[in-house]
C-alpha cells in the first residue's frame, strides 16, 4: 500500500496486559499482547467472543470502561505513548487521529438525530477551522463518497429511514470525518447480509487505498479476514495465538486453534457454471412451490397468500414516504419431518413470516394450515388448539430467556404448558439436558451465568420440551461463535430428525442453509423470489438474485 | 389516523362514564347533603322533606344518576347546594389560580429535575450521584404539609422575603384573573409553587438519572465519544433527547395531578384553587361541584395524554413514521 515503506509503524502495542478490577486474580482480559500497524495496512484481529479482541480495540481508542486496568504495556501512536486516563490528550486523538466503526449500525447512531447533522457535528468537532456551511458541504461529499444515494434529499432523514447497509455506510462516513490515521472497525459487517457485507468490505478497501488510512478490523469471521486484510492476528483467551500476513496464515496455519477456526467456517458447494448450464436444459419450468419429495405424504404446514404491512396508527398522516408492505402474497410449505430454509436480507420479511407461522404476529391476510387444521392468521385468537405445537428458537438466546427465572424454572414451564403431557417434569428436563449436552448442575443457575452456547442449548431444550410438531428457528446461530455454531446446528439437526419434527430454518447464511435444509425459499422485499429443493437452488437456479447471493460468499470459502 | 382518533375519543367517553358512576355512588354513600343545607337546630321534619324533594334526593339512586347524566349531556352540572351558583362555572372560576400554580411548579420542577438527573446519571456512583439520590429520597418521603410549613418558616418568617399565604391582587387577561403577571403575585406564588415542585424535582431527577445511565451505556454514546465529541455536547445533544420520553410522560401525569389534588399545599397557603374547592365540597357533600370537578379533572387527563402523545411524535422520529 505505502510507496515508502519500510517506515516507522503508525501504531505499536507492546506487551499490553489488561485485568478486570473486580475479579482480581482471575485470568487477564489481555495478556502480553504486542502488535504493530503500518500506514495503509488493514490488520485483522480474529477470535471468538471473550478472546479480548474488542477490549484491544477499546484500549487503543481509550474507551475502556473504568473497571479495566492496564497493568503492563505501552501503546505508541506515531512514536508517542497513549495514556488511557489522560482525557485532555484523548480530545486531540479521538475522532481526529483514531476513530471507530462499531458492529451494530443501528445502535451506533443517535436514533433521534438525522444522519446529516450527526456527520456535520462530527466534522465540526474534529476540524477547528471549518464553518457550518463548509461542514455541511463536506458532509454531503462524504456521504456521497461512501455510497449513499440521493443524499441531498435524504440529508435530514433519520437513521431508521435508512437500510442497514446505508446506516453502516453513514457510520463509516462519520469515522472518516476527522481524516483519521487509524480506524478501529469492530465487527463492521457482522450485522449485515452477505451481499451488503461484501460491498462494505470493498468500500473499506477502497478508502484505504484512497486515503492511506490504516484499519484494525476486529472480527470473528474468517471470510471477512480472507477478503480484505493484509495481515492477521488470531486471539484466544486474551492472548495472541498466531500472527502473520493473511495469505500465508490462511494457507498454512501453524496452530491447531487457527486450523479449527478455519475448519468451522461453513462452506458453500457450488458446481461450476458449465455444469450448471447443462443441467438447466432439463428444467424448463422450475417449480416455484416446493412439492413434497415423496408423493402421498402431505406437508405439515401450508401458508398461502400471507400478506402483512406495518402501517396505520396515530401519525400515519405525517408519513413522508410510501410504506412497503412487509410481506406480499407469500406462500410457504413445510414438508413433514424435513428442514425447510428461508434465506434473505434483513428487511426481506423472512423473520416476519416465521413469526406469523409461530403465531407471534398477525398477518393482514392469508391462510395457514397446520396438520390439516386450518386457521386465519389475521386473527390472533384463532389458533388456540395449536398452543405448544409450533415452537420458536430466537436469534439471541440472551434476550429470549427470562433473566429472573432459573434454567430449571424456564424448562419446567415449557413442559407444563406445552403440548406434551408429562408427569415427572424434573426427570424429563434432566433427560433433555443430558441429550443436549448441558450439565444438570446448570439447573439452578440463571441465564446470565451461562455462556452464549449454553443459553442457546437451553432455548432449544425449551422448544423441544413443549413437544412441538414444528420448530421455527430464526437465525439460531448468528449470535454465537463460529466453533459453537457448528455444534448447535448439529444438535438441532439430530434432535429434530429423531423426533420427526419439521423445522423452518431462517437464516442469512447460504452455506448453513445448504448444509441443513432439503428445500429453500429465497425472500426479497417481502416476496418469495426463488424457491426449490436445495439442489435446484444451488446448481440450477437462474434467478439473478439467487446467483448474486451465492456469488457474494468469500471465494476462499466456496468450493 | 381517523380510527385512532375515534378510538381515543371513545376511550375518553368510557373513562368519563365510569368516573361519573364511581364519583356519584361515592359521594352518595358519604352522607346525606340535606343535613348540611338546612339548619339542623331549627329545621322541622317538614323542612327536611321539602329540601330533599327540592334537591331530587327522594328519588332512587339510579334515577338520580340518570337525571344527572341527562343534564350533563346538555352541559349542566347543576347548581351548587352551598354557593347557589352553577357548579361548572364555580369550578372554572378556580381554574386560573390552579393553572398558574401548577404551571409554575412544573416550570421549576421539570428543568431542575432533568438537569439533576443528567448530572447524577452521568457518573453513576460518584459523589454528585450519591448526594442527589439521597436528597431525592428525602424530598420524596417528607409529607407535603411539613414541607409547606418549613417553607413558610424559612421563606416567610425567618427571611421575610415571601408572604405566607393568599393569592393577593390579580390582573385580568383573556377574561380571567391571573396573579403571575405582577411582582406581588409572583412573590405569593413562589412558596406554594416550591412546595409542589420539590417532590416533583426528586421524582423527575430519579427518572432522568435512570434514563441517563441506560442511554449512556448504549453504543451510540460510545460512538459519539469515539468520533471526538465533547462530553457536554454528548450529554445535552444526544443523551437528553433520548431520555425525554419517560420524562414527558411523568411531567404530563404529575401536572394533571397538581391541577386537582394539590389540596394540602393549597390549604396551607390559603390558595383558592380547585383542590381546595374539591375537598371543601366533599366535606359539605356539595354533589354538583364534586361531580363537575371530577369531570373536569378527567377531561384534563385525557387532554394531557393526547398532548403527551403529540410530544412523543415531536421528540421521536420513529414514532412519527411507524406507529
Amino acid at each position: 500500500m505505502t510507496h515508502d515503506s519500510p517506515q516507522a509503524p503508525l501504531l505499536v502495542v507492546r506487551n499490553l496486559t489488561l485485568v478486570h478490577r473486580a475479579t482480581t486474580g482471575s485470568t487477564p482480559i489481555l495478556r502480553d499482547v504486542s502488535l504493530s500497524l503500518q500506514r495503509g495496512e488493514i490488520l485483522g484481529v480474529i477470535g471468538e467472543s471473550g478472546a479480548g479482541k474488542s477490549s484491544l480495540g477499546n484500549a487503543i481508542l481509550g474507551l475502556l470502561s473504568p473497571d479495566f486496568e492496564r497493568t503492563t504495556g505501552t501503546i505508541l501512536f506515531n512514536g508517542k505513548p497513549l495514556d488511557g486516563n489522560n482525557e485532555r490528550q484523548w480530545d486531540t486523538i479521538r475522532g481526529r487521529r483514531i476513530s471507530a466503526i462499531f458492529q451494530d449500525h443501528t445502535a451506533s447512531l443517535d436514533p433521534l438525530m438525522a444522519i446529516g447533522p450527526q456527520l456535520e457535528e462530527t466534522i465540526l468537532a474534529t476540524n477547528d477551522t471549518m464553518s457550518r456551511r463548509q461542514a455541511r458541504d463536506h458532509a454531503i461529499q462524504l456521504l456521497t463518497r461512501v455510497g449513499i444515494p440521493d443524499i441531498d434529499q435524504r440529508y435530514h432523514h433519520y437513521p431508521h429511514q435508512f437500510s442497514g447497509g446505508q446506516r453502516q455506510r453513514a457510520v463509516i462516513a462519520i469515522a472518516l470525518a476527522g481524516r483519521p490515521d487509524i480506524i478501529i472497525a469492530d465487527e463492521p459487517t457482522s450485522a449485515l447480509d452477505a451481499t451488503v457485507q461484501k460491498q462494505i468490505l470493498y468500500l473499506l478497501r477502497e478508502l484505504v487505498e484512497e486515503t492511506n488510512v490504516s484499519i484494525i478490523l476486529v472480527t470473528h469471521d474468517m471470510g471477512v479476514v480472507s477478503e480484505i486484510t493484509d495481515s492477521v492476528i488470531v486471539m484466544r483467551h486474551g492472548e495472541i495465538v498466531e500472527q502473520g500476513p493473511t495469505s500465508s496464515l490462511l494457507d498454512a496455519p501453524q496452530r491447531t486453534y487457527t486450523r479449527s477456526l478455519l475448519a468451522a467456517v461453513p462452506r458453500l458447494r457450488v458446481s461450476n457454471p458449465g455444469e450448471r448450464k447443462e443441467r438447466t436444459k432439463h428444467l424448463n419450468d422450475p417449480p416455484l412451490h416446493v412439492g413434497s419429495m415423496e408423493p402421498g405424504t402431505r406437508p405439515i404446514l401450508v401458508a398461502r397468500g400471507i400478506t402483512k404491512s406495518f402501517s396505520g396508527g396515530v401519525f400515519a398522516l405525517l408519513r413522508t414516504r410510501p410504506q412497503t408492505p412487509a410481506l406480499q402474497d407469500v406462500c410457504v410449505q413445510l414438508d413433514r419431518g424435513m428442514i425447510t430454509g428461508i434465506v434473505g436480507e434483513s428487511g426481506s420479511g423472512k423473520s416476519t413470516i416465521g413469526r406469523i407461522i409461530a403465531g407471534l404476529e398477525t398477518a393482514g391476510d392469508g391462510k395457514i394450515e397446520i396438520d390439516d387444521t386450518c386457521f386465519d392468521p389475521s386473527r390472533s385468537g384463532s389458533r388456540s388448539g395449536l398452543l405448544g405445537k409450533v415452537q420458536m428458537i430466537f436469534q439471541d438466546p440472551a434476550m429470549s430467556l427470562n433473566p429472573r427465572m432459573s434454567i430449571s424454572e424456564s424448562l419446567r414451564e415449557s413442559v407444563r404448558y406445552g403440548a406434551a403431557i408429562a408427569k415427572d417434569e424434573l426427570s424429563i428436563v434432566g433427560t433433555m439436558m443430558d441429550r443436549l449436552g448441558l450439565a444438570r448442575s446448570l439447573l439452578p443457575r440463571y441465564p446470565h451465568q451461562l455462556s452464549g452456547g449454553q443459553k442457546q442449548r437451553v432455548c432449544i431444550a425449551r422448544a423441544l420440551l413443549a413437544g412441538p410438531s414444528i420448530i421455527v428457528a430464526d437465525e439460531p446461530t448468528s449470535a454465537l461463535d463460529v466453533s459453537v455454531q457448528a455444534e448447535i446446528v448439529q444438535l438441532l439437526r439430530e434432535n429434530v430428525r429423531e423426533r420427526g419434527i419439521s423445522m423452518l430454518f431462517i437464516s442469512h447464511d447460504l452455506a448453513l442453509v445448504q448444509e441443513l435444509c432439503s428445500s429453500i425459499y429465497i425472500f426479497k422485499d417481502g416476496r418469495v423470489e426463488d424457491a426449490g429443493s436445495s439442489e435446484f437452488i444451488f446448481t440450477h437456479s437462474q434467478n439473478p438474485y439467487t446467483r448474486s447471493l451465492i456469488d457474494a460468499r468469500p471465494r476462499r470459502f466456496t468450493h | 389516523m381517523m380510527t385512532t382518533i375515534i378510538g381515543r375519543l371513545s376511550q375518553a367517553a368510557l373513562l368519563l362514564l365510569v368516573m361519573s358512576a364511581i364519583g356519584f355512588v361515592g359521594i352518595h354513600s358519604v352522607g346525606n347533603p340535606v343535613y348540611n343545607i338546612v339548619n339542623i337546630e331549627t329545621a322541622t321534619a317538614e323542612d327536611i322533606r321539602n329540601a330533599t324533594i327540592a334537591l331530587g334526593l327522594d328519588q332512587p339512586l339510579w334515577r338520580q344518576y340518570l337525571l344527572f347524566m341527562g343534564k350533563v349531556v346538555t352541559g349542566n352540572f347543576g347548581t351548587s347546594y352551598i354557593y347557589h351558583l352553577p357548579a361548572f362555572d364555580l369550578v372554572m372560576s378556580k381554574l386560573p389560580a390552579t393553572l398558574e400554580l401548577a404551571s409554575i411548579a412544573m416550570l421549576i420542577a421539570a428543568p431542575c429535575g432533568t438537569l439533576l438527573g443528567l448530572l447524577a446519571g452521568r457518573k453513576q456512583g460518584g459523589a454528585i450521584d450519591r448526594a442527589i439520590l439521597k436528597a431525592s429520597v428525602f424530598a420524596l418521603s417528607i409529607p407535603s404539609f411539613w414541607l409547606s410549613m418549613v417553607l413558610i418558616l424559612v421563606g416567610a418568617i425567618t427571611l421575610g422575603w415571601f408572604p405566607s399565604g393568599g393569592r393577593g391582587p390579580t390582573v385580568s387577561l383573556v377574561g380571567q384573573e391571573w396573579s403571575f403577571l405582577t411582582v406581588e403575585g409572583l412573590r405569593r406564588l413562589t412558596l406554594p409553587a416550591l412546595a409542589l415542585a420539590i417532590p416533583n424535582i426528586a421524582l423527575i431527577a430519579r427518572l432522568a438519572r435512570a434514563g441517563t445511565i441506560e442511554v449512556e451505556s448504549q453504543d451510540f454514546v460510545r460512538f459519539c465519544r469515539a468520533k471526538g465529541l465533547s462530553p457536554r455536547r454528548i450529554l445535552f445533544r444526544h443523551t437528553l433527547p433520548n431520555i425525554s420520553i419517560p420524562i414527558v410522560t411523568i411531567v404530563g401525569m404529575q401536572f394533571g395531578g397538581m391541577l386537582a389534588f394539590a389540596v394540602v399545599v393549597e390549604t396551607i397557603f390559603a390558595w383558592p384553587g380547585m383542590g381546595k374547592l374539591l375537598i371543601d365540597s366533599i366535606q359539605l357533600l356539595d354533589r354538583p361541584v364534586v361531580m363537575a370537578t371530577l369531570t373536569f379533572v378527567s377531561l384534563a387527563f385525557v387532554g394531557l395524554n393526547a398532548l403527551v402523545d403529540l410530544l412523543y411524535a415531536m421528540l421521536d422520529p420513529r414514532v412519527r413514521l411507524s406507529t
